[in-house]
């Protein structure tokens, strides 16, 4: 057991997948020799060669796809995208390439590649550094969506993503790169994808988060405590695989539910969530499902960070809304 | 006397004579006179390899022209002709070794016959019944096989020019013997991808042969629209890459051409080949080119057809005459009826098939949604 930062622990994943596997290699812009503009994979190259910790050329859309190739001959490539505000240059090669393979040639091939995608606000970034892309990647299927929060489960979760035989995204927490210190066991054991966490335990509201809203809902949570309010806050841990019985089994017990993301509302992941939901546990409900969310704006550089971002204070109006709601 | 009004509107599209009438003058290497006289030295081509390339070339547009007629009389969906194309990716295949990899576009029927995969494979492919290897999941003539080392196009056009390139790459980065080729038209010159794929292999050299078929038109887009350089191997310059233009109805040239790059790439890295050659028939069977070219310009073109060249080169060289041509044609028809029947005779997939190979296991999402399906269809069959 040691303490890492969740920066830390995403070095520590690659690095010992490295170890395991000499067929995982790592490429991005600045991976190598500096170690990543984030410094996530430093000291990698000087330990596994330049052969196998890769930088590229600036080309985001490139990159991705030079990584299909290198999963559909055989290898297992872990794409670092500087921030996935630039990974939309990549989408057509994530989403109508890697994550199609298999289906399209029947089995024959396969891309079991990782996209790692630095996102969220909170570092004063402006629009293009402070990006929640996960929605868009759940759409069309082929492609697992991860979005770890703490050390420990970003560590289990990239392992989980080298190992896994599709293509996986992997949803970083940036703001929390270096504040954030736990514990990781570090056993070399990938998560068993689609299983939730839960945070906090709570009867009265089931909120559901991923990312560092997570922290937020559970600081949200206590405050809320000393007002007699238990909040109950679900970390999703991955949006696909969906771990829906304990979203479903949540609800039944708290009837009310909050879904909370830093990502723009409409067609966000949010609105799946809510439509589960509904379908699943219709009869429990006490109150309509609450969305406390991102706006349909641009993440704004001088205002974003406190007012496009949820925080506490919009969060506990949200679960306020839900514990005030009468038919 | 009044002046016609010009038949397009827009760019102007003169009827030019193909440039492989001026090889010399356009930079285009060329081994093969229009009737299929050698140019320069005397080939080191095995006869029996030029046989089977021509062999295969007839095969591919015997299996071209039967799949139009059926897709015209409504028996399959689409169709992609590739008449006029048979040389430019038949004896490129043909250059490689039988377990490199091949990353084919839309017309290459040529290259999975050449790799060995029966008639009634493609026929199934053709007519989306799922005994092939890519269960019948795609368009007709978007052809692969795992086992032949063939990779299927993505559709987007040139998207999966990076993928050749980032495959051969993993071959090299893990010490394998390995020459990669992947084709594409001259439209996806202006991909993002293609840029990408070039630029990458400039800096890191993967094995492989960038080879752009250069057909003249982008379904009615020419050159002239498609870029403002004079040929597309010159783009190579721009990645630090050779570029060279051969005759892409040339068998002979074709095939030198590609063995020594394919050998070169092995040790020294990609090459952009521009394959000068013309798509004789419809962009695709929801395709007119009435609306965009002149007869006269296909008909210049057919002056060069690669078959007659390659028929003409075995003849002067005494390895072909008109009763093997007969014998020829007769077995690949029958051979062509035969499997086209058999083909259409397997069971097309069955709606539960769409769920699988989306993710390696299906999840639960995909799990209920195959549920439903199955409850409704039964719904429906009350």
């Amino acid at each position: 057991l040691s303490e890492l930062t969740v920066l830390e622990s995403l070095t520590a994943a690659m690095a010992d997948a490295m170890e395991d596997d000499e067929s995982v290699v790592v490429l991005g812009e600045d991976v190598g020799v500096s170690g990543g503009i984030f410094r996530a994979t430093q000291g990698l190259q000087q330990r596994f060669g330049p052969q196998r910790v890769i930088d590229t050329p600036l080309d985001e859309k490139g990159i991705a796809a030079h990584a299909v190739g290198m999963a559909l001959y055989g290898m297992r490539p872990i794409v670092e995208i500087q921030f996935s505000g630039f990974i939309h240059d990549a989408f057509e090669q994530i989403m109508f390439c890697a994550s199609k393979y298999r289906w399209m040639t029947g089995g024959e091939y396969s891309c079991p590649m990782v996209v790692r995608a630095p996102s969220y606000g909170g570092i004063k970034g402006g629009f293009w550094h402070s990006q929640s892309p996960e929605a868009y990647f759940t759409h069309g299927g082929g492609i697992k969506v991860l979005t770890p929060t703490t050390p420990d489960d970003c560590y289990h979760s990239l392992l989980a993503a080298i190992a896994d035989p599709d293509p996986v995204l992997v949803i970083e927490p940036v703001p929390l790169y270096r504040s954030l210190k736990g514990h990781v066991e570090r056993d070399r054991r990938p998560l068993e994808l689609g299983r939730s966490r839960v945070a906090r335990e709570g009867r009265d509201v089931t909120v559901l988060t991923w990312g560092p809203q997570v922290l937020r809902a559970t600081e949200a949570a206590e405050a809320l405590a000393a007002d007699g309010i238990e909040v109950e806050v679900l970390d999703l841990l991955s949006l696909v695989p969906l771990d829906l019985d304990a979203i479903v089994a949540s609800v039944q017990r708290t009837g009310r539910v909050l879904v909370l993301h830093e990502a723009a509302r409409t067609g966000g992941f949010g609105a799946e969530l809510a439509a589960l939901v509904q379908q699943h546990a219709f009869g429990y409900l006490y109150a309509p499902i609450e969305r406390v969310t991102g706006h349909d704006v641009p993440y704004n550089f001088s205002t974003g960070d406190e007012y496009y971002r949820p925080d506490v204070l919009r969060i506990t109006a949200g679960i306020t809304r839900l514990m005030e709601f009468e038919f | 006397m009044t002046t016609p009004a010009p038949k397009f509107a827009g760019a102007p599209r003169q009827v030019v004579e193909p440039p492989l009438a001026r090889a010399e003058e356009f930079g285009i290497h060329q081994r093969l006179t229009r009737d299929g006289e050698v140019i320069g030295d005397d080939p080191t081509i095995d006869v029996a390899v030029a046989r089977r390339i021509y062999e295969t070339m007839v095969t591919t547009r015997l299996l071209d022209e039967r799949g139009w007629e059926l897709q015209r009389s409504g028996r399959v969906e689409f169709w992609i002709p590739m008449r006029g194309q048979e040389a430019s990716h038949v004896a490129s295949t043909a250059a490689y070794d039988p377990e490199d990899w091949l990353f084919i576009a839309s017309r290459e029927a040529g290259a999975m016959l050449w790799r060995g995969a029966p008639l009634v494979q493609l026929f199934a492919q053709i007519f989306g019944r799922s005994a092939e290897p890519l269960r019948g999941r795609r368009l007709p003539l978007l052809f692969g096989d795992r086992s032949r080392f063939v990779v299927p196009c993505t559709t987007q056009v040139g998207a999966y020019i990076p993928h050749a390139a980032g495959a051969a790459w993993a071959a090299k980065l893990q010490g394998h013997e390995k020459a990669f080729i992947v084709f594409f038209g001259d439209g996806a010159t202006s991909r993002g991808e293609f840029h990408s794929a070039l630029n990458f292999a400039g800096v890191h050299r993967p094995p492989i042969l960038f080879f752009c078929q250069n057909n003249g038109w982008a379904v009615s887009t020419p050159n002239s629209v498609q870029t403002a350089t004079t040929t597309f191997a010159e783009k190579a310059a721009g990645y630090g890459l050779p570029g060279v233009r051969v005759d892409g109805n040339d068998f002979l040239a074709l095939w030198e051409t590609t063995r020594r790059l394919r050998e070169r790439s092995l040790t020294e890295g990609p090459t952009l080949v521009e394959s000068v050659t013309y798509r004789q028939g419809f962009h695709t069977s929801s395709d007119n080119p009435d609306l965009y070219r002149t007869n006269e310009e296909a008909e210049a073109w057919a002056q060069w057809d690669p078959i007659h060249r390659a028929r003409r080169f075995l003849e002067r060289h005494d390895a072909w005459d008109a009763d093997l041509e007969e014998a020829l044609v007769s077995t690949k028809r029958a051979e062509i009826r035969d499997a086209i029947h058999a083909a259409e005779a397997l069971p097309k997939p069955d709606p539960s098939d769409q769920f699988f190979d989306v993710l390696a296991t299906p999840d639960r999402a995909l799990r209920e949604q195959l549920a439903q399906l199955t409850d409704d269809l039964k719904g429906a069959a009350r």
